[in-house]
């Protein structure tokens, strides 16, 4: 079984104390034939170890794109990283070379996709999909990666793991898929582990056991854990901090607390205002209105302005940057105070 | 995998029935004189008449006729030219020449095909790209028969490389032009359709993953994109080799190579159906034993159908 | 968007959902309502290779339809002294084996292929789409015998099958006339290839079958009429199309095969494969009685296979 070595150990190691992994002023682009799309434009956030960063969008945010960024996994073309950095324990894991990528990919940053049927390769066996991350960067033998598939299968809870060794992903039910995706990306314990909508595709009651496996992973490990989602209820429970996207910018970034109980942005106002409440009961549920952007014609000034309620002259016109709001804590609207004040 | 092949093999007898029975009704049973025409441009003796109703019982009523017919093929008798060489004898003769034309022609839409739809389809919108779409545009388009004379006539009359026809030992080297003339249609579909598939599973999920497990570019592209995008490919190379077979009439009738599609091209043209049928059944149920083999090869390539 | 959306694509490719922005980065088209028709006239009509092939298949239908429009010499009048003249002066394509004039003889050919082709097609649609939306609507034991029966004729590979049944058609042996032996390849060609198109319109019937809004029609109390020529057929015509184009290229390319092989079309009836097989033997001589009309055989597909292509990859999103 992988030991998780503890943190102190690996910072020793590279003799670096910043964050674990920095997304600095991100910028990327896909050329199309109807035009340039900017998916991200000018993104950055932080994890570190043992940390849960949440990153909250709808489709179409960048939030997906920038993850696939930091994996090295864009399709190029039509996606390129026009700009920004992406620092892995303070080097820029863009001006590496693609070995050098490949070696860091799955070994230290893993990621963890939506829907694991697709994800999985169909024709092989599951043994052989989790066997091969051994073989190839650890240079197992076959009966050596397979026994080490089977202890993976059994640390992510696949009961009978020895025989279902064997099987193909098809055999397996949604939520047993998305544990072998898990094991898998656990394999070689990363640094960071990239979770892009894990539980989108499951049902309710699956979903809240992956997310309890993802946490448990997540404490026995100190990984840092970058959980995309668009599903507010999900991101409550486990994150430290949440960065709000929208049309390819962090528009709010706060702890979980602060966010949920006073929001400093009108969007994310209008997500959680969106939520059905039980106590709330009878009253009409508020929603945003408006279509989400297209990204070939942002709006512009503040990419927000045509569906913001709090919209005045200046946001069509200046695009607001992120304002300090509280330490740690800032929001990218022009009028926060006010939206923070719930006026 | 058990029950699969059980299952294929099960439905494989109806069709084999059903396809038998269309030829027996359209040779036999159709209105009018079954003989004529049939015994090359004179009239069919009345011995061969009297032996051929006996033979296949053509004064009873069609259900044992069909029966006699279907016995007949079971047990290797595929009945005599009207000059009385039996079929089986001749069929005997000429199927390895057949066989070894097939393999080249086989080779070049694997080697050929694949390769080129590999790489185009992992270079898309290239030189190559471009170079190969046009191409197979020429190879779809263009029948088989013109291909097959314009190279004969190109590399064996106007720059002599090669003998226009070939000898009756039909030697490997020989066959190498023919068997691309053979190829040359499924060639071209064979690089579209590598290429198509390569295309759609290079921006599939699991391509992604094995991407983002760290695996080596060659690692993604030999083991986990090839393998699935083969699957179309052996299958169409296998439903496909009945007109593989069809092309065998024209190609060995034009570089007059004496294998059965040489024999069956002669014998159309001396009218000879005593042995173009026999033959072209026996085609039609090695085209259909062979696709039974790649239904089989498919489920091993493919697990998600032995499960079915 | 929602004429085409509900179409799956069958083993064969034919058109999926229909207008789906190209890339997943949201609707480029700012509002104005786009349909599968208006996304692929939109996509011919920048094709080249759309207007090249349809340029052709123009002038080909024109040659079949009025050959004295090109030229007004008899393709029948022999004067064996001219046998195999080389192109030159009054005869651009030179003389044929019995002296005739292979201009002529070519241009009189492309009106019997085009016949061919397009009847056969047309015999092939009209039988396979029957068949197919059959099978596929009604579902069941009615769509286990059709698709049996269809997988009996495709256990017949196209020349075999073309041998067989030309070499044994008693009518056909024996001293038939022009339009005797015309129809005998016609449904030969229809017989052998119908359960493609059958196959091609069951898929996409079933896919419609299960949609949301025939379902929802279906409960509303629409009947089976109904149903098929309001709902079903419309999504079933567009792989239809593609194939049905694709198939007078091949039709038109597997009669001259037949032709040349001996047992398809021949005299008197003039066409570009009897032109091929009569003159196979006199290559060494004179190519150009060969030459000509495989040249305009090759065209002619071409131009309906660039067509069929054409009009698939614009009737196919997925393509893009």
């Amino acid at each position: 079984m992988t030991v998780p070595r503890a943190d102190a150990e690996r910072r020793a190691e590279s003799g670096f104390s910043g964050p674990l992994l920095q997304v600095d002023d991100l910028h990327v682009e896909f050329r199309t034939r109807d035009g340039v799309a900017h998916a991200v434009n000018g993104v950055s956030y932080s994890v570190d170890a043992g940390e849960t960063l949440a990153v909250l969008g709808e489709s179409g945010s960048g939030k997906s794109v920038s993850a696939q960024a930091i994996m090295g996994i864009i399709d190029s073309p039509p996606g390129f990283v026009t700009r920004g950095a992406i620092r892995f324990r303070g080097s820029d894991l863009l001006t590496l070379s693609d070995e050098q990528r490949r070696r860091i990919r799955g070994r230290r940053i893993a990621m963890i996709f939506q829907d694991a049927l697709s994800a999985l390769n169909p024709v092989y066996t599951v043994g052989f999909q989790l066997a091969e991350m051994f073989r190839v960067h650890e240079g197992l033998s076959r009966g050596a990666a397979k026994r080490r598939a089977i202890e993976l299968m059994d640390r992510v809870r696949i009961p009978a793991a020895r025989q279902r060794v064997h099987d193909y992903p098809h055999q397996f039910s949604g939520g047993m898929r998305q544990r072998i995706m898990i094991a898998m990306a656990i394999a070689l314990g990363p640094d960071v582990l990239i979770a892009d909508e894990p539980t989108t595709a499951l049902d309710v009651t699956v979903q809240a056991q992956i997310m309890e496996l993802l946490a448990e992973l997540q404490r026995e490990s100190e990984m840092g854990l970058i959980l995309i989602t668009h599903d507010l209820g999900v991101v409550a429970d486990v994150a430290d901090r949440i960065a709000v996207m929208y049309a390819g910018r962090i528009v709010e970034e706060a702890s979980v607390h602060d966010l949920y109980a006073r929001p400093a942005h009108p969007y994310s106002k209008g997500l959680l205002e969106s939520i059905p409440r039980v106590d709330l009961k009878g009253s009409e549920l508020a929603a945003i209105k408006g279509q989400p952007p297209n990204l070939l014609r942002v709006p512009s000034g503040c990419a927000f302005h045509p569906r913001c309620p709090y919209r005045r002259e200046v946001c069509v016109t200046k695009e607001p940057p992120l304002f300090d709001v509280a330490p740690g804590r800032g929001s990218a609207c022009h009028f926060w105070e006010e939206v923070l004040d719930g006026r | 995998m058990g029950r699969y092949t059980v299952r294929r093999l099960l439905q494989l007898i109806p069709v084999v029935l059903g396809t038998t029975f269309i030829i027996h009704f359209l040779v036999w049973q159709l209105p009018g004189d079954p003989f004529a025409g049939r015994c090359g441009d004179r009239p069919c003796a009345p011995a061969f008449v009297a032996m051929m109703t006996e033979k296949y019982q053509l004064d009873e009523p069609w259900i044992f006729q069909y029966l006699t017919f279907l016995k007949n093929l079971l047990v290797g008798d595929f009945g005599e030219s009207f000059n009385g060489v039996p079929v089986a004898q001749i069929l005997a003769d000429t199927w390895p020449v057949t066989i070894r034309l097939a393999l080249v022609g086989i080779a070049f839409e694997i080697i050929i095909g694949i390769g080129a739809g590999v790489l185009t389809g992992m270079r898309r919108g290239g030189f190559l790209d471009n170079l190969s779409l046009v191409t197979t545009l020429f190879f779809l388009a263009i029948p088989v028969f013109v291909i097959g004379f314009t190279l004969q006539y190109l590399l064996g009359v106007q720059f002599p490389i090669i003998r226009p026809t070939v000898t009756p030992e039909a030697r490997w080297d020989e066959l190498i032009v023919p068997g691309f003339v053979l190829a040359s249609l499924q060639m071209a579909i064979v690089v579209r359709l590598a290429r198509s598939t390569i295309v759609e599973n290079l921006r599939s999920d699991y391509v992604r993953t094995a991407t983002a497990k760290g695996l080596p570019r060659m690692r993604v592209v030999g083991v986990h994109l090839l393998r699935n995008s083969l699957i179309p490919v052996v299958t169409f190379l296998g439903t496909d080799l009945g007109n593989l077979m069809g092309g065998a009439v024209v190609t060995e009738g034009i570089f007059n190579i004496n294998g059965v599609g040489g024999q069956l091209f002669r014998a159309i043209h001396l009218h000879d159906s005593t042995i173009i049928v026999p033959m072209v059944t026996v085609l039609v149920l090695v085209y259909l034993s062979v696709n039974l083999l790649v239904d089989l090869l498919y489920a091993v390539l493919d697990p998600r159908i032995r499960y079915d | 968007m929602t004429e085409g959306r509900s179409l799956t694509g069958g083993p064969t490719g034919p058109p999926t959902a229909a207008g789906e922005a190209p890339t997943p980065l949201g609707d480029a088209a700012g509002g104005e309502i786009r349909t599968l028709w208006s996304d692929a006239w939109y996509d011919l009509r920048h094709k080249p290779l759309f207007w090249i092939s349809s340029l052709l298949v123009v002038v080909l239908i024109t040659m079949a339809a009025m050959p004295t429009l090109f030229t007004d010499i008899n393709p029948e009048h022999a004067v064996l002294a001219n046998s195999l003249e080389p192109p030159g002066g009054s005869a651009w394509f030179g003389y044929d084996l019995q002296g005739r004039d292979v201009y002529a003889r070519t241009i009189y050919g492309a009106r019997t292929s085009i016949l061919v082709g397009v009847l056969a097609m047309l015999v092939t649609t009209t039988v396979g789409l029957t068949v197919g939306i059959m099978a596929g609507y009604l579902g069941g034991w009615p769509d286990g015998v059709m698709s049996r029966i269809g997988d009996m004729f495709l256990g017949l590979p196209y020349v075999l099958g073309g041998i067989v049944i030309l070499s044994s058609v008693a009518g056909v042996r024996s001293n038939p006339s022009e339009a005797a032996i015309m129809a005998a390849v016609i449904l030969v060609l229809a017989v052998l290839a119908w359960p493609v198109t059958a196959r091609v319109a069951r898929s996409s019937v079933l896919s419609v079958r299960a949609a949301d809004y025939v379902v929802a029609a279906r409960a509303l109390g629409a009947g089976p009429r109904r149903l098929i020529l309001r709902h079903i057929l419309p999504n079933t015509v567009a792989p239809v199309i593609v194939i049905a184009t694709l198939n007078v290229g091949a039709f038109i390319g597997a009669e001259a095969t037949l032709s040349f092989l001996g047992i398809g079309l021949r005299s008197p009836v003039i066409s570009w494969g009897v032109a091929i097989a009569d003159h196979q033997d006199y290559v060494r001589n004179a190519l150009h009685p060969m030459l000509f009309p495989a040249l305009f055989l090759c065209v002619t597909v071409l131009a309906f296979v660039m067509l069929g292509e054409a009009i698939r990859e614009a009737l196919d999103p997925k393509l893009r």
